[in-house]
């Protein structure tokens, strides 16, 4: 325990008070001081409250044998005052807490717009240009996806749910807002000029993100609303960047191209969430694991055999329910449109590398595509664009892929 | 009902054991079917309870993983017959989830009225019975029947949804058994609407001749201004859970945003009801705190007129503020004008909260463990009320809102306010109930031990949701791990407080000193009946002599001027004026 | 039949006449007054049920506008609706003819009116289950997710649909309950239970019909007319 305490005091230095964690946008400097408001008000009338209580304990124990001594059962002015004073500290709660809020919902005109996806469980954040991001960062034993919020403008989120409510929690920027499906909601946030991290490098070399503070990892997402299994795992890493490396951290994000598949395989795993139901350590989890099934023959619900292989990954991923195994209830909703074809084909060599009898193959696969990418990309008439660069023998549309 | 039964105790058995049997099955006298319920509810408390500790063992540790890799903390994973599996985290999901229906539709909100109520409410009218006191056995029936489909959804898998069943999760998760607790809930609301119908028209038409409104003791108030609130919300609960059930057979989409329906709807109508439940929950413990403060301080109850005239406006403001449960789901104008709508409603509970701590000025005060209750009451009571407004206020609600900030401020208010009165109720009532006096000493313990561990576990949840802690978590981030295991100690001294409590109640009813009439000098009806009341509550009709409050006047039933002594009277015509 | 004859001994009289208050009221008129308070209190519940779908009304109703326009004149017919608030309002009329019966002690009248709003009752639910409910089940005019989408007035007909099968549906049922009531007034009627004095529960009965009849004549516009 005595470590932990000092454990909790180490990790948390700057980032936690004692009260609220460490501020990281403009709405903490109106909201702390309100909270703080409230608390001494409230201190005041619980410490006079309690100090009566207990001195007149004391003072007027039952003593065996004597009378009470009577007094009076009302006083105008008492009971008006405690009526009235009471009344008027609460109006300026309502009034102050009413401005603060306010605020927080209006979203300013020159304000990023970033598109919130929230399904169970985890959450998709659309940059401008349909990027999404793809790093992720383990924390409290899952692999939750990374998000950057520029110092240099304010963003506004745009948020919808493809199934149940969840709400999207940002504890450091003081802020939350219900997600719903089928509906639109907002938030806006302005996150205060203390850059967490930099994102260096270019398209050509690649991108690397770095931490500034060494204490300060960046913040946390949370989904606040009740949304099932893996409600507490619907987290994410929030970090801070100042203008230009929002720029190179969009451009990281949108650049998957030179990321082989079977690496890009897994990133996606954790970034399109599907980690959340599928483990690649052979553990049962909602969905079935990944580990080991490449190339085998499996039972489903309507009695079919399928043979794992690109085209069941394919139809699994954009149609969940065409075939759903025995032993699991299909709880996944379709990805058609939200995956390209790049991606899919990453996802289906990294669900074969990982399988012991074809990870070499896996990989020679993945090299080899690598190779066909890179090969591309010098070649000064090729038309792609970063994160759809068309696979040869693959619609270039392909996350809009035709069914069936 | 022969007339040779009339004078003898509710409680003596009949001439044989079937007869004795028969009496409580079919009893239609207001103290048995309090007493049926009180075993009831205190048997769902401590179910609610186990599944408290259970669930603060799973947050001892942060994630799933154990030391090296071992998965699997404190609940297990299981496999269910048809092959699916339960995650820890669903079993997490479960444990306060039928935590929170337990405690919330089984115990709480039947606690105080159907137990204590029943079996009080009608003595201190100087009554009989309650006005329908078939209607009441029906109500104790419906509850039952109720809880065996609450039980029967706990065996049949349980309910992860929480206790809000918010949709579109409650109505599309196909884990556990969902239906049945819904209707569980729907039953039970039935009970309540009889209870509480039942008690309005007792206290309108059976009050003792002579006892008008502001004669009657403030526990009948507070229980009165309980009972509206139940007959006029509860339907609307009802509705709205048939709803849930339509949506779960028939997917009738009402609340379901995939077929066009309104989720936002569905969470309207839920808290139009439980809203004002809270106050239907808390009302019924400010009357029992203001009949312990009245009688363990031998004194006139300051601001009589406020407290009763407070429990109305509670009542009646409770239901215009149900909103402020979604200031992160609504508009801003409906939020607007619901914050301001909740801050009405704090105003009167603050009356009350002065008026007790100004009615211990110059009384005696007899530290008996109901006294105790009742100051733990006061201490936990105002730091649950006082967290409500940084609740209600917006701009913070934006933070705290599911947070365990809002964990803490309910625990505080619903444990620490309506469970502490409770308790300490049961304590002032218990030797005229059973007719037995508890041990004095062990009691004082318990309680003690209760609001230790009471404030160890609650209070560090305010530091975890100011700090951002998410509610209905299985799993969280590390830096939390020292306040969750602080909190999980704190249950385990509760735990403690309440099994003392437990074996003081069991000691007293086989072994207790049987009680007098009147142990503690109480002016109110009750305490003229004798220890156990008699089946007909009182041998002659009582006559109203004294307000319920008079103690600086009227020498207490049953007791030698000795113990109970008055003040001059000369002093007393000075400060009350003449009587 | 119309006046009672003399009464010699106790046991001659009516029973409505020889009723002593249960054991634990002072008096009869308490008895009586108290009955009718709960029933007020058992009303507002009732209002307050119905409320409930009266708000989800209004709320779809607002957020689509148009449908249920068309959704109200292509699924109901409003003169089957009208047909039965007829009936209804007739029902409810008899209702307070059976009680002026026991006012001024005719028995006959009580059950004779008893019996004509029993039979509206049974009407009206017959209306409503052989002409409305039973050509919708056929014609998969179901609620939600049951709705066939054959002949659809928009794209939300499915939404109405359940608002009117939900609120007809508790309706119809608290007509079925109805029925129940009042044959066992009929019943009590008939044993001469009620008299000029006491006839505290065949006016609660009453009041139950009335209540039915006040919701069906808000339902009644609302589904079919809009
Ligand atoms: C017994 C039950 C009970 C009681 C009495 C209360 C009392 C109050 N509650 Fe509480 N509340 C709950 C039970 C209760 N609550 C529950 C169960 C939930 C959560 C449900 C869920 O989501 O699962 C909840 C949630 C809840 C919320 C929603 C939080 C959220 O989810 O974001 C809010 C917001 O306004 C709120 C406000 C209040 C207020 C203002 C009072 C007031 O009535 C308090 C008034 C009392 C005082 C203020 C103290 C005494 C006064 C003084 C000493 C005078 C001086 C004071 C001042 C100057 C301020 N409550
Ligand atoms: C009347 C209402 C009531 C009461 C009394 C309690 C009592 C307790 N509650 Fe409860 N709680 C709720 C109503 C209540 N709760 C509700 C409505 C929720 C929300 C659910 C939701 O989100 O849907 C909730 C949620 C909730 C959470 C949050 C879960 C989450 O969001 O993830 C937690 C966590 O600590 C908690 C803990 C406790 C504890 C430790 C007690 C203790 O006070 C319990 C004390 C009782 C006992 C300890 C049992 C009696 C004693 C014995 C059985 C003897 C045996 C003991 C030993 C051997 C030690 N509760
Ligand atoms: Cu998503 Cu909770
Ligand atoms: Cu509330």
């Amino acid at each position: 325990m005595i470590t932990q305490f000092s454990m909790l005091a180490s990790e948390i230095g700057p980032q936690q008070k004692f009260w609220f964690r460490h501020n990281a946008s403009t709405f903490g400097d109106t909201i702390d001081p309100i909270y703080f408001y409230i608390f001494w008000v409230s201190a005041f009338f619980f410490v006079l409250l309690m100090a009566l209580m207990v001195y007149f304990g004391i003072v007027y124990r039952r003593k065996p044998g004597v009378a009470p001594q009577p007094s009076a059962s009302h006083n105008t002015f008492l009971e008006l005052s405690w009526s009235v004073i009471p009344t008027i500290l609460m109006a300026v709660m309502f009034y102050w807490g009413f401005k603060g809020y306010i605020g927080t919902r209006i979203a300013p005109a020159d304000a990023e717009t970033i598109y919130v996806t929230g399904q169970k469980w985890f959450w998709t954040l659309e940059y401008p240009g349909g990027v999404t991001t793809k790093d992720n960062e383990r924390i409290a034993d899952v692999d939750v996806p990374v998000f950057a919020v520029p110092t240099d403008r304010p963003v506004n989120f745009i948020m919808t749910s493809t199934d149940v409510i969840h709400s999207f929690y940002m504890p450091a920027f003081r802020t939350k807002r219900d997600v719903f499906p089928n509906r639109y909601t907002n938030l806006w946030v302005k996150a205060l000029d203390q850059p967490t991290h930099r994102v260096v490098g270019d398209t050509t070399k690649g991108f690397t993100v770095e931490q500034i503070d060494e204490k300060n990892k960046g913040y946390f997402l949370f989904c606040a609303e009740y949304c099932g299994d893996q409600h507490s795992q619907m987290g994410g890493r929030i970090i801070v960047v100042d203008g230009p490396s929002y720029q190179n951290w969009i451009q990281k994000q949108s650049d998957t191209s030179n990321i082989d598949l079977v690496t890009l395989g897994k990133l996606l795993w954790s970034a399109k969430g599907c980690n959340a139901c599928h483990s690649i350590d052979g553990n049962k989890n909602t969905g079935p694991t990944w580990k080991g099934i490449w190339g085998e023959t499996h039972e489903f619900q309507d009695g079919s055999k399928i043979k794992v292989d690109l085209n069941y990954i394919r139809e699994s991923i954009l149609e969940p329910a065409a075939h759903v195994r025995t032993g699991f209830s299909n709880q996944m909703v379709s990805y058609a449109g939200r995956v390209n074809e790049r991606e899919i084909r990453s996802i289906a060599t990294f669900i074969m590398s990982l399988n012991d009898a074809h990870t070499a193959e896996a990989q020679a696969e993945a090299e080899a595509e690598l190779a066909e990418q890179k090969a591309l990309k010098e070649a000064p008439a090729a038309p792609g664009t970063p994160g759809t660069p068309g696979t040869p023998g693959t619609p270039a549309d392909g996350a809009t892929a035709p069914k069936q | 009902m022969s007339a040779g039964h009339h004078d003898v105790s509710y409680l003596a058995p009949k001439e044989t054991l079937f007869k004795t049997v028969w009496s409580w099955v079919y009893t239609i006298d207001h103290k048995k079917i309090g007493v049926m319920y009180l075993c009831a509810v205190l048997a769902m408390f401590f179910l609610g309870g186990v599944f408290a500790l259970l669930l603060r063992m799973e947050l001892w540790e942060p994630t799933k993983t154990t030391v090296e890799g071992v998965t699997g903390t404190f609940l297990p994973t299981v496999n269910t017959a048809d092959g699916q599996q339960i995650t820890v985290n669903n079993m997490y999901n479960r444990m306060f989830s039928l935590h929170g229906t337990i405690m919330v539709f089984l115990f709480i909100i039947p606690s105080i009225p159907a137990a204590l109520g029943n079996i009080f409410l009608p003595i201190m009218l100087g009554a009989k019975d309650v006005a329908f006191p078939r209607l009441n056995l029906m109500s104790w029936y419906t509850y039952v029947f109720g809880g065996v489909f609450a039980l029967y959804s706990l065996i049949a898998g349980g309910v992860e949804t929480g206790w809000t069943f918010y949709t579109p999760y409650s109505t599309t998760t196909n884990w556990g058994n969902v239906t049945s607790m819904v209707l569980a809930a729907f039953i039970l609301g039935f009970s309540s609407i009889f209870t509480g119908m039942n008690f309005i028209v007792t206290v309108h038409k059976l009050r003792v001749p002579g006892m008008g409104w502001f004669d009657m003791p403030l526990f009948v108030w507070a229980v009165y201004a309980t009972a509206i609130i139940q007959v006029l919300a509860t339907p609307v609960l009802g509705i709205t859970l048939l709803m849930v059930v339509f949506e779960r057979l028939f997917h009738i989409g009402i609340f379901d945003p995939a077929l066009g329906g309104d989720p936002v709807l569905f969470q309207h109508f839920f808290w139009f009801y439980s809203h004002p439940a809270v106050y239907i929950m808390i009302l019924p413990g400010f009357g029992i705190i203001s009949e312990i403060l009245a009688v363990h301080c031998r004194k006139r109850l300051f601001g009589y007129r406020a407290i009763a005239f407070s429990s109305i406006a509670i009542a009646a403001i409770s239901f215009l503020v149900w909103g402020h449960h979604m200031f992160t789901s609504e508009t801003a104008v409906a939020n607007v004008v619901f914050s301001a709508l909740t801050f009405l409603v704090a105003i009167p509970t603050a009356i009350k909260v002065f008026n007790w701590v100004a009615t211990m000025y110059k009384s005696s005060i007899s530290w008996t463990t109901p006294m105790l209750y009742a100051a733990a009451f006061l201490f936990c009571f105002t730091i649950g009320g006082l967290t409500g407004p940084p609740l209600a206020t917006l701009a913070t609600d934006i933070h705290l809102h599911d947070t365990y900030f809002v964990v803490a401020h309910f625990h505080y208010v619903m444990m620490g306010g309506t469970v502490l009165a409770f308790v300490g109720g049961l304590h002032h009532w218990w030797p005229k109930f059973t007719g037995r006096m508890y041990n004095e000493n062990w009691a004082r313990l318990g309680c003690i031990l209760v609001f230790i561990g009471f404030n160890v576990t609650f209070f560090t949840q305010f530091f975890m949701g100011t700090l951002g802690m998410p509610r209905r978590y299985a799993t969280y981030v590390d830096e939390f791990t020292t306040w969750h295991q602080v909190s999980t100690v704190g249950s385990w001294i509760l735990g403690i407080g309440f099994l003392i409590h437990l074996m003081v109640f069991l000691q007293s009813l086989v072994a207790g000193r049987k009680a007098g009439a009147n142990p503690w000098g109480g002016l109110t009806f009750e305490w003229e009946a004798a220890s156990p009341p008699i089946e007909h509550n009182f041998s002659h009709e009582p006559v109203m002599t004294h307000g319920p409050y008079d103690y600086d006047t009227a020498l207490p039933p049953h007791c030698d001027p000795k113990d109970f002594p008055l003040p001059d009277p000369a002093l007393v015509r000075r400060v009350h004026g003449a009587h | 039949m119309s006046t009672v004859p003399a009464p010699t001994l106790d046991m001659d009289l009516p029973p409505h006449a020889r009723h002593v208050p249960q054991a634990h009221w002072r008096n009869a008129k308490d008895e009586a007054e108290a009955a009718k308070l709960g029933m007020w209190l058992f009303l507002a519940t009732e209002i307050l049920l119905f409320s409930g779908f009266f708000c989800a009304y209004a709320v779809f109703r607002m957020m689509y506008p148009g449908n249920w326009h068309a959704a109200s004149s292509y699924y109901l017919d409003w003169r089957i609706g009208f047909a039965n608030t007829i009936v209804l309002l007739l029902s409810s009329f008899t209702v307070v003819l059976a009680i002026r019966g026991a006012q001024t002690n005719r028995n006959w009248m009580i059950v004779v009116n008893l019996a004509i709003t029993n039979l509206c009752a049974i009407f009206f639910l017959v209306v409503k289950l052989g002409w409305e409910y039973w050509p919708k089940i056929q014609k998969g005019e179901l609620p939600g997710a049951n709705f066939d989408y054959g002949n659809a007035q928009g794209s939300h007909d499915h939404i109405f649909l359940s608002v009117y099968w939900i609120s007809t549906a508790t309706h119809g049922f608290h007509v079925l309950v109805g029925i129940f009531v009042i044959t066992w007034a009929m019943i009590k009627a008939m044993n001469k239970h009620y008299g000029p004095k006491h006839y505290t529960s065949l006016e609660n009965v009453g009041l139950y019909w009335h209540i039915v009849d006040v919701i069906w004549i808000f339902l009644f516009p609302l589904l079919y007319l809009v």
